[in-house]
């Protein structure tokens, strides 16, 4: 089997990042398809935070849950992280759609354990299995698989994050024992939250609103710097590890799930070459998929 | 059949949607990987990839099969790394692998501590860049090796990592070298030589990212590696090359070229023996002592200095 353009130049634009990359990107209406270890197990991150996202507008769907409850937030307690609820000094107190949108937007962790404690870890298995999901599981909450990076990098905390010992021992970025997916996997949610597979209509809109709303324009969207092009997407960040999957849409109707996962070589925290990468290869898979 | 083989077929196969780069991979040609991926599909009697002429994608059946037969073969690892153990570490061949930037005195000094260590085993030492080696403990190739990082180390175990500061090589006539330390953002206005990017680029990168962070930032890199390139590079074209004090270049008694260690320490070469998870028993423990001493006493190797400060930015999403 010859080496086909798009391999190829999805392999030299990882190698080129300095970063191992896992790919899969779908024709949301014609199934057409491009991989690069798409059937690799990959540890999800904040990503699978699309996956609550489902869960929760699942059960509002079947009338188990009303999106506009409101929920109260004190400060104690919360799931850290830098941005949105988590970030915050006071009490809160928001809808359920609200927290779903700063979730998804900012990637808040309070927010994402706040909607997981209230639908629960089974219902989002059973979510992700219902949809065919059979490679992705989520074994603990956000704040638990920081509290396992805490244990792990020990009393030197976040700054031994980039010591190469402390890399190989972290329980998080082991896909066999976190929270996991494969990239297949997750352009199948993708598909299915696209073509209103995974809930009704209105349900769909909903969450592909909230998606449209990341602020983060370092990945996905970077490699699509087209005024007409609409990018919604979820990125997962975790020591060394970049993802990001999300949804890709020419105003010619033409629509194109895609997930990219990448590993750094270097341990470095700040790496823009790598964020990027994951918008090059995407655009790469996307070209290939649109061409002629 | 030789199932524990053809399983590892076909986890390559699937892990790289591509026979030829699974091939590279196993280190094999590529008309047997597709035999050998014909014949297990028949022997479990189910199809593992739909092939088409231009890419390879593993089936509804492969997935299902795929978290088995990577479950198996690690097994298999197990069992064979716990026989070796058994074995009594004595007898028998251990393959080892350096990366090139060491001198000769360096790998003299280990093979003869680990002659001393462990006289009766076969040392098969290798010179292999850092990517061979880590592609060489997929394939398992390669007992034990020293690496250099930053690099991908999922799946290694790692000795300590050691950091061998670098000093810069200079004109002797220019105003640096008269300098008995010279500062990193003084170099400004001279072009560097560096080694070629595809080589290493975590490496090449993370160079260039502590050079800008210690103020210098070369108006162009000037790819070269071996020494008499490098020599001209620095002696007619107004640039400066980066290396250790135990560098080939780095000769005292050099009438035109001279080395300077850099003010503060800025920048380092860092090292560390690695061998894959769970493969590791008496004659790997053996290499990494021997390595480790041999880096420590003609290396000009140290121990890592305290972290650095991380400032997490928010896109981060983590915060400990």
């Amino acid at each position: 089997m010859s080496d086909t353009t798009t391999a190829g130049r999805l392999h030299a634009a990882f190698a080129d990042a300095g970063v191992t990359g896992l790919l899969h990107a779908v024709d949301i209406d014609s199934g057409a398809q491009v991989g690069a270890g798409a059937d690799q197990p990959v540890c999800t991150a904040s990503v699978h935070k699309v996956c609550v996202l489902v869960t929760l507008h699942e059960l509002a769907a079947a009338g188990e849950i009303d999106l506009t409850e409101q929920v109260e937030c004190p400060p104690a307690g919360r799931t850290p992280g830098p941005t949105g609820l988590a970030a915050m000094l006071d009490p809160v107190r928001l809808s359920l759609r609200d927290a779903a949108l700063l979730m998804m937007s900012v990637s808040d962790n309070t927010a994402a354990d706040l909607l997981l404690r209230r639908v629960g870890l089974d219902a989002v298995n059973r979510t992700t299995a219902r949809l065919g999901l059979t490679r992705t599981r989520a074994v603990y909450g956000f704040g638990e698989m920081l509290a396992t990076m805490r244990e792990d990098a020990g009393p030197a905390g976040t700054r031994a994050l980039t010591d190469p010992h402390v890399l190989t021992r972290l329980r998080a970025l082991d896909p066999a024992r976190t929270n996991r997916s494969t990239p297949r996997d997750m352009t199948r949610l993708l598909t299915a939250l696209w073509r209103d597979e995974a809930c009704p209509p209105q349900y769909g809109a909903a969450m592909r609103r909230v998606m449209g709303l990341q602020v983060w324009p370092h990945r996905l969207a970077s490699g699509f710097p087209f005024d007409d092009v609409h990018v919604a997407g979820k990125t997962g960040t975790l020591p060394t590890l970049r993802n990001e999957v999300g949804v890709v849409e020419y105003p010619d109707g033409g629509r194109y799930a895609v997930a990219v996962f990448t590993r750094t070589a270097n341990p470095a925290a700040t790496l823009p070459a790598a964020d990027a990468v994951i918008g090059t290869a995407a655009r790469i898979a996307v070209d290939a998929l649109r061409a002629p | 059949m030789d199932l524990v083989r053809h399983l590892e077929c076909f986890v390559a196969v699937a892990e790289e949607s591509h026979f030829g780069r699974a091939a590279a991979r196993l280190g094999m040609a590529q008309p047997p990987l597709s035999q050998r991926i014909a014949r297990l599909e028949k022997e479990l009697g189910v199809r593992l990839f739909e092939r088409s002429s231009r890419r390879v994608t593993i089936t509804e059946a492969g997935t299902l099969l795929l978290a088995e037969a990577r479950e198996l073969l690690a097994r298999s690892d197990a069992l064979l790394a716990t026989a070796r153990r058994i074995r009594d570490g004595e007898t028998g061949l251990l393959r080892a692998a350096l990366s090139p930037e060491f001198s000769g005195r360096t790998v003299a000094a280990l093979l003869s501590d680990f002659r001393q260590r462990h006289s009766g085993l076969e040392l098969e030492l290798h010179e292999l860049s850092t990517a061979e080696q880590l592609a060489a403990f997929a394939a398992h190739r390669l007992d034990v090796g020293v690496i250099h990082h930053p690099c991908d180390v999922t799946g290694l175990e790692l000795g300590p990592v050691l950091r061998r500061d670098l000093g810069v090589l200079l004109p002797r006539g220019s105003a640096q070298a008269a300098r008995a330390e010279v500062p990193l953002a003084s170099l400004t206005g001279y072009d560097l030589v560096l080694f070629p990017r595809a080589h290493a680029p975590a490496v090449y990168d993370h160079l260039l990212t502590a050079c800008a962070r210690g103020g210098y930032t070369p108006a162009a890199v000037r790819h070269g590696q071996g020494a008499s390139f490098v020599r001209g590079l620095v002696l007619s074209s107004g640039a400066v090359a980066l290396g250790p004090r135990d560098t080939q270049l780095a000769d005292p008694a050099d009438p035109d070229l001279v080395w300077r260690p850099l003010a503060g320490a800025p920048l380092a070469w860092r090292h560390s023996v690695a061998w894959p998870k769970g493969r590791g028993d008496a004659a790997v423990d053996a290499f990494a002592e021997a390595a480790t001493h041999a880096l420590r006493t003609t290396a000009d190797a140290r121990a890592e200095t305290a972290a650095r400060p991380l400032h997490l930015r928010p896109a981060s999403e983590f915060w400990l």
